[in-house]
């Protein structure tokens, strides 16, 4: 950015502290009289240097480190992790095993669209809305609890399987929590589409076209909001996603409330997965038999190569790029987060819109600054 | 983006602003006054008030300022002990140290505690704040936070739960109810 | 488009900077680029064999071989395969041309390459430290040999 300031322009620094940012980040600003005229990200402010961390811890010890990536979406964070180490070492993963990494993954997936879509309703004004979307969170929390018995960061997966089973009753628990969260995805989605205040600032706001979004390396709900159906669950099937019916959701506005949009229906999606896991879902063991996977402490030593594997995170295609050179612990790991290029958008979508207007749009992107600083 | 230096202002500086001459002030730069009203029952009314309105500030760094915001939230809604989430320091008496404090941030994190208005306090939140967490050894982390805030209340786990802070904040009540918190300049 | 024909187009095309290409899988490709000519090679990909998007760019440091890798891992919107390309520089002085006129969000990639492994891009745009403090550039903090790591300032260590 241009740091001269002309006539009856000024230069604004949003950030690292500031009510709109779910985490540190700092956005410079340049506006004339309200409209911004030019802007630019800084980052580095949660800086903690996890690929080299993740250099110095064995594989087993890596799985925890991981987590603590994006912090709403430790799940696909681990299952990016652990598939690219099981692609290089050969593991199979026992099919009761991949069913409840599925179930664990859309149970994330819906519990970091939730906090995520709230607080961005905090963003535009609609307070109310992140006090309902937090209420059905907390029912989505208790289920991850009662599974991994940790909120956040869980460590659930294991190479070649899972930490634990399924508990008793989890079935009937995942049928009253969704029943009551149907109603309120439904209520949510009648609150959005029915306020003309809301409607007045988001629709037409923030267009990303679907050529532009392309050029820019956007993916998840931003991406699908502009028509594109890329999604690394249809595109490149990951665990049992394959055997499973579930569609693309998109929209074709590429604004705000498009992408809030998406959410929405990715969220219907979500449980519709789930409710199939959980019918669909083989007995059997969560470990591959005769093999030391799932005993206490294996010391692994994983085949020299390289490998990139990548999920579907929340919010966007999430890759591990892993270089291997034989011992227990990786040469060299590199983290695809999804944000990453997403924020590098904001400059350009925020050109020439009103101060008011940049909450709204970086909100819209669901941005998780820890996942972009590593 | 050099601002950061420019607030490190002495306080000193600041008193003496040229109110002297003003009818009916008094200026002083002496705690006679707040040493006095310590000793009195004044002061156990003014802690009564202060334990039971700790309006924290929301600066999620890290994996707590997920639980940090899920706290201050509808489930379990710490507005019934008057414990109210806050955006602006200047609202804040409790700044809440949730997640790895880095080389890049500390400066900013220091310039937010200054923007505080007294009395403050400070909760370590977090395995990260108090010593490092996970990422103890990271080259880009500051560790060892204790030593540059006055921290009153360590609240430990990776994340702690939401009901660990709410804890964290019955024992910070204890602290001033018994006048040994440290983070109160009176 | 499938694997053996996008290596084929791409060794045709560029007989003499695509060397050591190889098929992994149905998905996954590799091959290794002379780093003169990377833009051009993106330019291809990018217009001529629809790999529209940049997963990501990044370094690796090699410091028995006395080398530091470059690795572009480029993705496609319409086709499933994924291309891993790597340009091998010398450790010393790691040069390269950079590819944001092609791939715009290279460009974050590549101001994060420059402050934690040195590699310096030329006519990158905007070329500054994005994740570190201004003092630590100069330090390459990935590469093997960085001396601040493991930080052993942590008072209470365990």
């Amino acid at each position: 950015m241009d740091e001269t300031v002309g006539p009856s322009e000024m230069i604004v620094h949003l950030g690292p502290q500031h009510p709109m940012m779910p985490g540190p980040f700092r956005l410079n600003a340049k506006l004339r009289g309200e409209t911004v005229v030019d802007s630019e990200v800084e980052m580095g402010w949660i800086h903690k240097g996890i690929e080299k961390i993740l250099e110095s811890k064995t594989y087993l010890q890596g799985i925890t480190i991981v987590d603590r990536i994006c912090y709403l979406a430790a799940m696909t964070n681990e299952e990016a992790y652990v598939g690219s180490v099981e692609k290089l070492a050969g593991i199979e993963v026992p099919e009761r095993a991949q069913y409840i990494r599925v179930i664990m993954e859309e149970l994330s997936r819906l519990q970091s669209h939730l906090l995520g879509m709230g607080e961005y309703a905090s963003f535009v004004g609609f307070v109310s809305m992140f006090m309902y979307t937090i209420r059905d969170r907390e029912d989505v929390m208790s289920l991850i609890d009662s599974v991994t018995g940790a909120r956040v960061t869980h460590s659930f997966l294991r190479y070649g399987g899972v930490k634990d089973d399924l508990p008793d009753g989890f079935k009937d628990d995942v049928e009253y929590v969704f029943g009551n969260l149907k109603k309120a995805i439904d209520n949510y989605e009648e609150l959005y589409s029915t306020d003309q205040i809301y409607k007045a600032r988001t629709k037409g706001i923030g267009v990303l076209t679907a050529d532009v979004a392309k050029d820019l390396g956007v993916s998840g709900p931003p991406l699908r909001a502009t028509g594109v159906a890329f999604d690394i669950r249809k595109d490149e099937p990951y665990l049992v996603y394959k055997d499973l019916d579930f569609k693309v959701c998109t929209q074709t506005d590429g604004d705000v409330y498009a992408r809030i949009q998406v959410r929405l229906d990715e969220m219907r999606e979500s449980m519709y997965i789930i409710e199939q896991c959980l019918d669909q879902i083989p007995s059997g063991p969560i470990f591959p038999e005769d093999t030391p996977y799932g005993k206490r402490s294996p010391v692994m030593r994983v085949p020299a190569g390289e490998v990139f594997h990548r999920v579907e995170d929340p919010r966007g295609e999430m890759g591990f790029y892993m270089v291997s050179d034989g011992s227990d612990k990786p040469y060299r790991v590199k983290i695809r987060g999804p944000v990453y290029p997403t924020l590098q958008t904001l400059p350009p979508l925020i050109k020439g819109v009103t101060v008011a207007d940049i909450v709204a749009i970086a909100g819209s992107m669901d941005t998780c600054t820890s996942e972009v600083d590593r | 983006m050099d601002e950061i230096e420019q607030t490190e202002v002495e306080q000193n500086d600041v008193i003496d602003v040229g109110y002297t001459d003003v009818p009916g002030t008094m200026l002083t730069d002496s705690n006679a006054i707040c040493d006095f009203i310590k000793k009195t029952k004044v002061q156990d009314v003014l802690n009564w008030g202060r334990k039971n309105s700790l309006w924290f500030m929301v600066n999620a760094m890290g994996c707590c300022g997920v639980e940090l915001l899920a706290t201050g939230m509808a489930h379990y809604d710490t507005d019934r002990f008057g414990i109210i989430p806050r955006n602006s320091p200047r609202h804040a008496d409790v700044l809440i140290i949730s997640g790895y404090v880095t080389k890049k941030y500390l400066p900013a994190l220091k310039r937010i505690w200054d923007q505080m208005p007294a009395p403050k306090w400070v909760i370590c939140f977090g395995d990260c704040a108090i010593s490092g967490g996970p990422f103890y050894e990271s080259y880009s982390t500051h560790q060892n936070v204790d030593e540059v805030f006055p921290v009153d209340v360590f609240v430990p786990g990776c994340p702690p739960r939401c009901e660990a802070l709410i804890q964290g904040f019955v024992e910070l009540q204890k602290k001033i109810e018994a006048k040994k918190d440290k983070g109160t300049d009176y | 488009m499938d694997a053996n024909s996008i290596i084929s187009s791409l060794t045709g095309k560029f007989p003499e900077d695509i060397y050591d290409a190889d098929i992994e899988s149905d998905i996954r490709v590799i091959a290794k680029v002379k780093p003169e000519n990377v833009v051009e090679v993106c330019r291809y990909l990018k217009e001529d064999l629809s790999f529209g998007h940049l997963c990501c760019e990044f370094g690796a440091d090699y410091p028995d071989r006395n080398e530091i890798e470059v690795i572009y891992v480029i993705g496609s919107y319409d086709h499933p395969v994924v291309l891993t390309m790597k340009a091998i520089l010398p450790r010393d002085a790691p040069e390269v041309e950079s590819v944001v006129p092609v791939y715009w969000n290279a460009n974050w990639y590549e101001r994060e390459t420059y402050e934690l492994f040195g590699v310096k891009y030329l006519n990158h745009p905007n070329l500054k430290p994005l994740v570190l403090p201004q003092e630590m550039l100069g330090e390459w903090p990935l590469r093997k040999d960085y001396e601040g790591f493991p930080n052993k300032t942590a008072r209470n260590l365990v």
